[in-house]
């Protein structure tokens, strides 16, 4: 992808890279020019899904053995003319995520690659067995099937981590199409290129930048497919259940009296800051049994502590985006603040940095309901909303929360969450929102859509 | 009756000098004798004289653009009465779209029709005889009868389809998806009875329904097998897809584009070569219809190689449509020398034109 005249990033099709005429430039946070991302037209998106419908499923065993040497590459490798250094500070300057944290989302996947043996072991039912070739089913047996053949991911450019979940569609021997963000592009392309480089046929797994036109048309066209967006997307998809759509996660965390929030204020204060704010497990909301204000206080003070860096530096956490986007989130955070208390960022999220953008500082508010709308206001940076919670609120109030982190000793509570369907995950105890291991689901795994059981009984001759 | 610089020229003959041409042509559609009913009533609310105040191309700015009122106007009054014998013979009666608003009527006249078809006739020279099946609308669009005539000409048999371009808009704008794939899968299921069965020399159809057949593999070898020419007309082709469908899928067929509007009751042609950037470059039968291209915020004329709004003229003894904004964004070329207007290249559509979103669709 490095050429002369800055960065060029083709499409990979199942017949190798393609460079289409109709190009969108690609720029740094400052403005500057980095290069051209290619948007291919649809005819081109149809012939490369059908292209990948016709190509032969990699057998399970070569797709683990490539995930490994994918996730070795990944880390190592130079690809696409960067080197992996090279790399993380292209993602940083295009997307102003510090190079700390795309370092920590580069590990991360590389985690996710490795692990996928173990994963994909860990999601299957007791009950089924991974190839029908096994002895199980010579008395009978299920057998683990995909539903189709088709993955689409419609990525989002916000942090790399984006790009941990789908690679078990991979693994579990889906062909995956992927459309990269248009202004971070880089991550999906390395990782695309790597996965080809370990082993995996082009016409398993491509990369087609496009614009957004198109984009449906790979959603539409594939079997399954997961999009990242806003609020919007959500309910865009939301009766369509092949696509999974990741949007605001409101993860959340709950401290009831019998614990003292004190001893985990670096837990919730990281909940709320880990990698920027970006993701969709941080903390957007706190209730507290009791009176919030002091817990508000304490994270105020912490949150207010966190630097502000240019993503180049090793320490940086906080995000830096154009000041004039950093100036319309603090709009808007100040909008639906309403009558909540600042207690950090009332006068303002936006630092302008000397060497270009602004930092997204944190912001912490104080509401004086459970229910209040506030709490669900999910923004793309360290944004916290903190309120009181009764008992006798019941669990109304934690509901759809991609992660909820319950401090609590009550076991009928713990009951009632774990009962609660929107909660999609339930951490306990000392544990930040923000916690992810390979292996323990996010939203699911993934195979509890893309794949199922067949029952099988067969002959020995079969 | 009507003064020779009028008259179409003959295969080989120069086009008429511009500025002659268009004072013959005023003196045509404003005097009471040769006039339409349309034109000598509406310029008694023009704020010039069209006979003194229009002497070269550039003054036809002056008019307003009247096609608005082509969807009210009974259509027998847009007939110049000075139109006798071979000139008179109406070839139908057509209609514009209706992509933005109700349709608007046009008179197509057969001399005028027949020029209008031999415009791109180089790119057909060594056909020969040879069957044409035109996916496209027919009905009152020009874009059936065009497929007719030149089928005539191949001394072949034509194939059609019966495509209503309106109701799949209507379905697009619905937001039915659904409903409009079960449409075009329906066309598209009765051109492939037609090219398994028939043999067809040239294909006519439009962009979107070109890039449905090649869904089909059993299509794109029959295609290959059996046509020798593609003809595209009626929605944009973007330069990625028209190099993937001329170097991949169709190689070796002459994929050739033809730029109209049913307003200005013809087309412009594609060079024989493409652009080094891959696109498709138009040019209209100057001074008969003449392109320009406009900054859609002032409507003043952008430089060469600038992307606006394209305005269209038919400026013939047939009809006068000056100023006519279509609902195109096109890249402005420089034309061939001695032309008036420009050429364009790039077409695509504007996202809202007046009240109505655009709807490209099928056609």
């Amino acid at each position: 992808m490095q050429v002369d005249g800055g960065v060029q990033i083709d499409a990979l099709g199942p017949a190798g890279p393609y460079r289409a005429r109709a190009r969108q430039p690609l720029a740094a946070l400052s403005g500057a020019a980095i290069g051209e991302i290619s948007q291919v037209p649809a005819l081109y998106v149809r012939r490369t899904l059908a292209a990948m419908r016709a190509a032969p499923v990699v057998p399970g065993a070569v797709r683990f053995d490539a995930l490994d040497r994918a996730a070795e590459l990944f880390l190592t490798a130079t690809l696409g003319g960067f080197a992996p250094d090279e790399y993380v500070e292209l993602v940083s300057t295009a997307s102003g995520v510090p190079r700390g944290v795309v370092r920590q989302s580069v590990e991360w996947i590389a985690d996710v690659l490795r692990s996928q043996r173990h994963t994909v072991e860990l999601a299957r039912p007791h009950g089924a067995v991974a190839d029908w070739r096994h002895e199980k089913t010579l008395t009978g047996s299920a057998v683990w099937a995909r539903r189709g053949d088709l993955f689409a991911v419609h990525a989002a450019g916000n942090t790399p981590a984006v790009h941990g979940l789908w690679p078990e569609a991979l693994a579990l021997g889906y062909k995956v199409v992927v459309r990269p963000s248009s202004r971070e592009p880089y991550t999906a392309f390395r990782l695309v290129e790597a996965l080809r480089t370990a082993g995996f046929p082009p016409a398993t797994i491509t990369l087609l930048p496009t614009d957004h036109t198109v984009a449906d048309i790979l959603i539409e066209e594939s079997d399954f497919a997961i999009v990242y967006g806003g609020q919007d997307v959500v309910d865009k998809y939301a009766a369509i259940p092949t696509v999974l759509a990741q949007g605001p996660g409101r993860s959340k965390i709950l401290i009831t009296a019998d614990v003292d929030w004190r001893e985990h204020i670096d837990v919730i204060a990281g909940s709320v800051s880990h990698l920027g704010g970006t993701a969709c497990t941080c903390a957007t909301a706190v209730l507290v049994e009791g009176d919030p204000e002091p817990l508000a206080a304490a994270l105020a003070d912490r949150l207010g502590r966190i630097p502000s860096l240019p993503p180049d530096h090793p320490d940086a956490i906080l995000t830096v985006a154009p000041t004039a986007s950093v100036v319309a989130i603090d709009r808007y955070l100040h909008q639906v603040a309403g009558d909540a208390r600042a207690l950090l960022g009332g006068d303002g999220i936006v630092d302008v940095l000397p060497t270009g953008g602004a930092v997204l500082r944190p912001a912490v508010h104080l509401v004086d309901s459970p229910t209040a709308p506030q709490l669900g206001v999910e923004l793309p940076f360290p944004c916290v909303w903190v309120g009181p919670w009764r008992p006798e609120d019941g669990i109304a109030p934690l509901r759809d929360s991609l992660v909820l982190t319950a401090m609590t000793g009550r076991a009928e509570l713990i009951d009632a969450l774990l009962d609660e369907p929107s909660i999609i995950n339930l951490y306990l105890g000392d544990n930040p929102t923000t916690w992810l291991r390979p292996g323990i689901p996010h939203d699911g795994y993934l195979s509890e859509r893309l794949m199922r059981t067949k029952g099988m009984i067969r002959s020995a001759v079969a | 009756m009507s003064p020779a610089v009028l008259d179409l020229p003959q295969p080989g003959q120069s086009p008429a000098d511009p500025d002659e041409y268009i004072g013959a042509l005023m003196r045509w559609h404003f005097s009471a004798e040769t006039g339409s009913p349309f034109w000598l009533r509406r310029a008694a609310s023009l704020p010039f004289d069209p006979i003194a105040d229009v002497r070269g191309f550039d003054d036809l700015r002056l008019f307003p653009n009247v096609v608005d009122e082509f969807r009210e106007v009974p259509v027998a009054d847009l007939i110049p009465r000075g139109l006798r014998g071979a000139d008179r013979v109406v070839a139908g009666v057509y209609e514009s779209g209706g992509t933005t608003g109700l349709p608007k009527r046009f008179v197509m006249f057969d001399r005028w029709m027949d020029f209008a078809l031999g415009w791109d006739e180089h790119h057909y020279a060594d056909l020969g005889t040879a069957n044409v099946l035109a996916i496209a609308p027919s009905g009152p669009h020009m874009f059936g009868e065009f497929a007719r005539r030149r089928a005539r000409r191949h001394d072949g048999l034509l194939f059609t389809i019966d495509l209503d371009p309106r109701w799949i808009k209507r379905l697009i704008e619905r937001g039915d998806t659904a409903e409009s794939e079960r449409y075009v899968a329906h066309i598209v299921d009765q051109a492939a009875h037609i090219l398994r069965t028939q043999p067809v020399g040239i294909l006519i159809t439009t962009p979107p329904l070109l890039e449905r057949l090649t869904r089909h593999d059993d299509l794109v070898e029959l295609i290959r097998k059996e046509v020798r020419f593609l003809c595209w007309s009626g929605a944009h082709m973007d330069a990625d897809t028209h190099e993937i469908l001329r170097t991949e899928i169709f190689p070796g067929i002459p994929l050739k584009g033809l730029y109209g509007s049913t307003t200005i009751l013809g087309m412009s042609r594609e060079r024989d070569t493409e652009r080094p950037d891959g696109l498709a470059s138009f040019d209209p039968p100057s001074p008969y219809i003449v392109f320009r291209v406009v900054d859609p915020a002032t409507g003043d004329d952008v430089p060469v190689g600038t992307r606006g709004q394209v305005v269209m003229n038919h400026l013939t003894k047939y009809a006068l449509i000056p100023n006519n904004l279509e609902r195109d964004l096109a890249l402005k070329l420089e034309p061939p020398a001695g032309w008036l207007g420009c050429s364009v290249a790039d077409v695509g559509p504007v996202a809202t034109f007046g009240d109505h979103t655009v709807i490209e669709g099928v056609y």
